[in-house]
C-alpha cells in the first residue's frame, strides 16, 4: 500500500486554490490543506466547501468509463477507443474536405491549458476558426472591454493588490459566495481600514460587508457607472496627471457623462442620489482602489460597454499600473483565463494574436505547417444559429454542457438535435450527452496533470493524484490521438505526437509570447506558479500590468465615452411584469455535473430557490416553500420560492445551476457576443406540487441516467 | 489545564459552510459544526464549546465522555450506551445520535489531526478566519491588543476606521 499526498489545483473556481489529495494506490481517500506552500493564492491552504469535497465527485458511480456510440437518441453501445477515434477522425476529415466551416469545436474552461491548446490547433489545422468555449457565456465582455481600454483582456493585478487596496468596488458580483477564498482578501483589506462599495440588485452576503451598498436594478449598470464618473469629474476628484499623461479620450468622457447627474441616475437605477455621490467620493479619494466584477455585470447586451466604463473609472482615478490598485474580473471556472490564453476563441491564435493579422497567421502557418484561415470563426451562440440553418453540421464538445449552460436552452437543444454529428468528451453523463453520436470518457482534472491559469494570471501545475476509472483518458491524449488519426502525424509542432502534457506546454512556450518562460520544469518546481507575462525563463513573472504603458497601439488607455444609457433588451411589461435575474450558490458549481455528485454538497444545496420580495409574494399569495412557475417568452421553469428582502421589489432571482437557462434571453452583446443571461422579463404564478413535478419532467434532467446496451 | 476550543467571530462568517463539509469529511459523514442564518444574511457557526463545567461529562452514566490533555471533551464510543442524556443536558444540543451505530457523536476538536500537530479541520479551512482555535484568555488578549492598536491609529489619523473583525 502506498499512500501519497499529491499537490493539485482545485478543479472548481478561478481562485485556483492549492490542496493535497491523499491517495492510496492511486485511489483518492481524502485531502490535506496546503498550509505549507508559501505565496499560493489560497493563503494557509484555505478552501471553500467545494474544495473540501473534491474527492467525492471523482468517486461518482456513474463516471464514464468506455467510449460509447449512439444507437438512437439517448441510447448507447460501448465501443473501443480505436473504433471511436477512427470514426471521429474520418467524419471530421470528410466535413473539413467539403467545407471546414461546417465544423464547430468547444474548448473547456474546466480542463488544463494543454488540451485547450490542442483543440484549437486541431480546429485550425483542419481549416476553420470555429472554436470557442464557455468563457463566451461569462467573461467575453471582460476580454473585449478591457482590451478596448487597456489593450489586453486579463486581470491587471493580483489578489495581493486587493489586500493592499484602500477601496474595493464590487459590482455585479457576489464575491463572498462565488469565490469565498478570494473574498478573504477583501476582508483583510477591510480589516486594514479599506472601504468596500458593493453594487448589486440583490442584497448578497457580499453586500452585508459593504460600507456603501448600491442596490440598482438589473441591467442599469451603464447609468450607475456613468453617474459615478459624473460626480468624480464634476468634483475634480480624478487623477489629472494620470489622465493627461496616460489616457486619451477624456474630453469625450466629460461630455458623455454630462447628463448622468446623481438625480437622473437615481431615477434610472433606483439608487438614492446621495449614495451615488458618497460612493464616487469614497472611491476616487482613496489613493489606491480595485474594481472587481463578474457575471452580474458582463451577462448583458451591453456587457462590453459596462466593462469599458469600469476600465475608464479605474483609469481616471489613476488606479492602474500600481500596486494595491487595478481591475480584477473574477473568473468563474478554474481555467477560463487559460482557455482564453490558449485561444479556444474564434478570433485569435494563442496569446491573443489576431487570426486576421497576416503576419501572425504567417508565423502559425510556418509553425503548424498548414495553410490557415484568416476569417474569424463562430462564437457559441452564433454556432447554434448556424447549426439551426444547417450551415454547421458537426460539433466537437470537450468538457462542456451547453444544454444547461447556454442562454435560451430550449433553442440549444433544438439545434443539437439538428446536428449530423456530435462528439462529447466528458467525465460523467451530462444532458448534452443525450444528443451525442459518440461519447468519449475523459479523465477528471485530478486524474491527470497539466498547467492551469487562475483568474490572476497565475499559471500553476497540477499533478496526477488518482487513477482514471476504466478506460477514461486525459483530454490531451484524446485530442492528440484524433489529430494523428486525421493524418497530422509529424513530430514537433507540425503534428500531434506528444509523450505527455509537458510536451504540449513546451510547444505553447514556443508560440505564446506571454508563456514563453513558463516551462513545465519551472512550474513543477515552483508550486505557487508564475504570473504571465513571463517573457523568458529567468523572468520572475509579472504582478502588476501596465506599469509604464498600456498594450494599446499608442500605449495609452482609451477611455470610453458612452452617452446613451441602455437597459436590458427585454423589460418588464404587462404580460411579463417581473424582471428575472440569475445567480449561484456557494456550494454548487456550473451545471452541477460535479457538485451534485458529492453528497456533502448535494445535501446542503439540494435545489434551486427563487427569491422574491415579500410585497410581491403577498400580492401573489406566495409563501416560502411554495411552488411557483416562472415563465418567459422562451420557456417555463418550476421552482420553490423563498420570500426575502434581499431582492428588490419587482425582481425574481433564481440560481441557474439546475437548468434555469430555459428561461433566459439569448439576445447578444454586439461586440462580445455574450447573451443577456442576467436580465429578462418574466411572469410567475403559484402552482401545486403535482404541476411542478409535471413541469420538471419536461426539463432536461441535470443528472441523466445513461442507457448503455452492451454491443 | 489550558482549555482550548474553537471560537467563532460571526462578524466574518460568510455562511459558506466549508467548515461543515470539512468536519463531515473528517468524521465519516457526520458534521459537528453547523452554520445558522440567524437573521436575513447574518450567519453564525455553532459548535461544541468544550465547556469548563461540561454538563455532558457530568451527566454521562458510563463515563463515556472525558477530557483529553488539551481540555477537549471527547466521547469514547465503546463506552457509550446511546442513552441521549448528554444531548439533552447540553445547552446547545451538541451531542448527536449516530443512527447507524446507535452511539453519540460530538466534536472532538479533530483529535486525530491534533495528534499530528494540525489544527481542527474547520479552523484550517475557514476562508475568512471566522473560526479561531485557541485558549479563551489568549484569544481575548489578542483581540484587545488589536483593538487598542486600531484605536491608537484611529486617534492618530482621525479617520473613521472599521473595527469589523478585530
Ligand atoms: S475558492 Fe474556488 S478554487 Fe478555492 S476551494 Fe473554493 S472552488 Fe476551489
Ligand atoms: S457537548 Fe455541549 S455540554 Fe458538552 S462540552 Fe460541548 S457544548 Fe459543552
Ligand atoms: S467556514 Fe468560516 S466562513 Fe464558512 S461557514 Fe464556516 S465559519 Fe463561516
Amino acid at each position: 500500500m502506498s499512500e501519497r499526498l499529491v499537490p493539485v489545483v482545485c478543479p472548481y473556481c478561478g481562485v485556483g486554490c492549492r490542496l493535497y489529495v491523499r491517495s492510496v494506490d492511486g485511489y483518492p481517500v481524502g485531502i490535506e490543506y496546503a498550509n505549507d506552500i508559501p505565496n499560493i493564492s489560497n493563503e494557509f491552504g484555505k478552501l471553500c466547501p467545494k474544495g473540501n469535497a473534491v474527492v467525492e465527485y471523482l468517486l461518482a458511480k456513474d463516471r464514464l468509463k468506455k467510449p460509447l456510440k449512439a444507437t438512437e437518441q439517448g441510447k448507447f453501445v460501448e465501443i473501443s477507443w480505436s473504433e471511436a477515434i477512427k470514426e471521429i477522425a474520418e467524419r471530421l476529415k470528410a466535413y473539413a474536405k467539403d467545407d471546414p466551416n461546417q465544423l464547430m469545436f468547444f474548448g473547456s474552461a474546466r480542463t488544463f491549458n494543454e488540451p485547450n491548446y490542442l483543440i484549437q490547433k486541431l480546429a485550425r489545422m483542419l481549416g476553420t476558426n470555429n472554436v470557442d468555449h464557455c468563457a463566451r457565456l461569462c467573461h467575453a465582455p471582460t476580454v473585449s472591454g478591457l482590451k478596448a481600454v487597456f489593450g489586453a483582456g486579463a486581470m491587471t493585478n493580483t489578489y495581493k493588490d486587493i489586500e493592499e487596496a484602500n477601496v474595493i468596488f464590487i459590482i455585479g458580483h457576489n464575491y463572498a459566495e462565488t469565490h469565498p477564498v478570494g473574498f478573504r482578501y477583501v476582508l483583510k483589506a477591510k480589516e486594514r481600514g479599506a472601504k468596500v462599495i458593493v453594487a448589486d440588485p440583490r442584497f448578497t452576503r457580499t453586500a452585508w460587508f459593504a460600507d456603501i451598498y448600491l442596490q440598482h436594478y438589473p441591467g442599469s449598470d451603464i447609468a450607475l457607472i456613468n453617474g459615478l464618473i459624473h460626480v468624480i469629474i464634476k468634483e475634480k476628484l480624478y487623477d489629472e496627471r494620470f489622465v493627461r499623461e496616460r489616457c486619451v479620450g477624456f474630453d469625450e468622457v466629460v461630455s458623455a457623462v454630462e447628463k448622468f447627474t446623481p438625480e437622473f441616475v437615481e431615477k434610472v437605477t433606483g439608487v438614492p442620489a446621495e449614495l451615488i455621490v458618497e460612493a464616487a467620493r469614497t472611491f476616487a479619494t482613496a489613493g489606491k482602489g480595485v474594481i472587481t466584477w463578474a457575471m452580474g455585470l458582463t451577462q448583458h447586451t451591453h456587457g462590453h460597454d459596462n466593462v469599458r466604463l469600469l476600465g475608464t473609472l479605474s483609469a481616471i482615478c489613476g488606479y492602474q499600473g500600481k500596486e494595491g490598485a487595478g481591475c480584477a474580473p473574477m473568473r468563474g471556472q478554474n481555467n477560463v483565463q487559460g482557455a482564453c490564453d490558449m485561444a479556444a476563441l474564434p478570433n485569435v491564435f494563442p496569446g491573443y494574436q489576431a487570426v486576421t493579422d497576416p503576419e501572425k497567421r504567417k508565423f502559425f502557418e510556418e509553425f503548424w505547417g498548414v495553410e490557415l484561415s484568416g476569417e474569424v470563426g463562430l462564437t457559441t451562440i452564433e454556432a447554434a444559429y448556424a447549426a439551426d440553418k444547417g450551415k454547421v453540421k458537426a460539433y466537437y464538445v470537450m468538457g462542456e454542457n451547453p444544454v444547461i449552460s447556454e442562454a435560451n436552452a430550449n433553442h440549444v437543444m433544438h439545434t443539437l438535435e439538428k446536428l449530423e454529428f456530435l462528439v462529447v468528451q466528458d467525465i460523467v453523463p451530462t444532458p448534452t450527452i443525450e444528443f451525442a453520436d459518440i461519447v468519449l470518457p475523459a479523465a477528471a482534472m485530478l486524474e491527470n496533470d497539466g498547467s492551469i491559469t487562475n483568474t490572476e494570471r497565475r499559471v500553476q501545475w497540477s499533478f496526477q493524484a488518482a487513477k482514471p476509472p476504466g478506460e477514461a483518458r486525459p483530454d490531451w491524449w484524446i485530442i492528440s490521438e484524433i489529430g494523428k488519426a486525421i493524418g497530422f502525424d509529424k513530430t514537433g509542432s507540425r503534428g500531434f505526437v506528444y509523450g505527455d502534457a509537458a510536451d504540449v506546454l513546451r510547444e505553447i512556450n514556443a508560440c505564446t509570447p506571454q508563456y514563453r518562460g513558463i516551462t513545465p520544469e519551472r512550474l513543477k518546481e515552483n508550486l505557487a506558479g508564475i504570473h504571465w507575462p513571463c517573457p523568458s525563463e529567468d523572468h520572475p513573472g509579472t504582478r502588476v500590468l501596465y506599469k509604464e504603458k498600456f498594450l494599446t497601439p499608442d500605449g495609452k488607455a482609451h477611455l470610453a465615452a458612452i452617452p446613451e444609457y441602455r437597459g436590458p433588451v427585454e423589460m418588464p411589461d404587462e404580460e411579463y411584469p417581473f424582471l428575472l435575474t440569475t445567480h449561484r450558490y456557494v456550494g454548487m458549481y456550473h451545471t452541477v455535473t460535479m457538485t451534485m455528485r458529492s453528497d456533502a454538497l448535494k445535501k446542503r444545496w439540494p435545489e434551486p430557490l427563487a427569491e422574491i420580495h415579500p410585497e410581491d409574494a403577498e400580492k401573489l399569495g406566495i409563501k416560502s416553500g411554495d411552488w411557483i412557475k416562472i415563465e418567459t417568452r422562451r420557456g417555463t421553469y418550476p421552482s420553490k420560492a423563498k420570500v426575502t428582502r434581499t431582492v428588490k421589489k419587482g425582481v425574481i432571482a433564481v440560481p441557474w445551476h439546475w437548468g434555469a437557462n430555459v428561461l433566459t434571453n439569448d439576445a447578444l452583446d454586439p461586440v462580445a457576443k455574450i447573451p443577456e443571461t442576467k436580465a429578462c422579463a418574466c411572469r410567475i404564478v403559484k402552482i401545486t406540487e403535482e404541476d411542478a413535478k409535471r413541469l420538471i419532467e419536461k426539463l432536461p434532467s441535470v443528472i441523466p441516467k445513461l442507457d448503455v446496451v452492451r454491443g | 489545564m489550558v482549555r482550548k476550543t474553537v471560537f467563532i467571530d460571526f462578524s466574518k462568517c460568510i455562511e459558506c459552510r466549508a467548515c461543515e463539509v470539512a468536519c463531515e469529511r473528517e468524521h465519516n459523514g457526520m458534521s459537528f459544526i453547523s452554520v445558522f442564518e440567524w437573521q436575513e444574511m447574518a450567519a453564525m457557526a455553532l459548535n461544541c464549546r468544550h465547556c469548563e463545567k461540561a454538563p455532558c461529562v457530568e451527566v454521562c452514566p458510563t463515563n463515556a465522555l472525558y477530557r483529553d490533555e488539551d481540555g477537549a471533551v471527547l466521547l469514547a464510543p465503546q463506552k457509550c450506551i446511546g442513552c441521549l442524556m448528554c444531548g439533552i443536558v447540553c445547552p446547545f444540543g451538541i451531542p448527536e445520535l449516530d443512527l447507524i451505530n446507535k452511539v453519540m457523536g460530538k466534536c472532538d476538536l479533530c483529535a486525530h489531526r491534533r495528534a499530528e500537530g494540525k489544527l481542527p479541520a474547520c479552523v484550517e479551512t475557514c476562508p475568512t478566519d471566522a473560526l479561531l482555535y485557541g485558549e479563551f484568555n489568549e484569544i481575548i488578549r489578542k483581540r484587545r491588543e488589536k483593538f487598542t492598536e486600531k484605536t491608537i491609529e484611529l486617534a492618530k489619523t482621525g479617520e473613521n476606521i472599521q473595527l469589523t473583525g478585530v
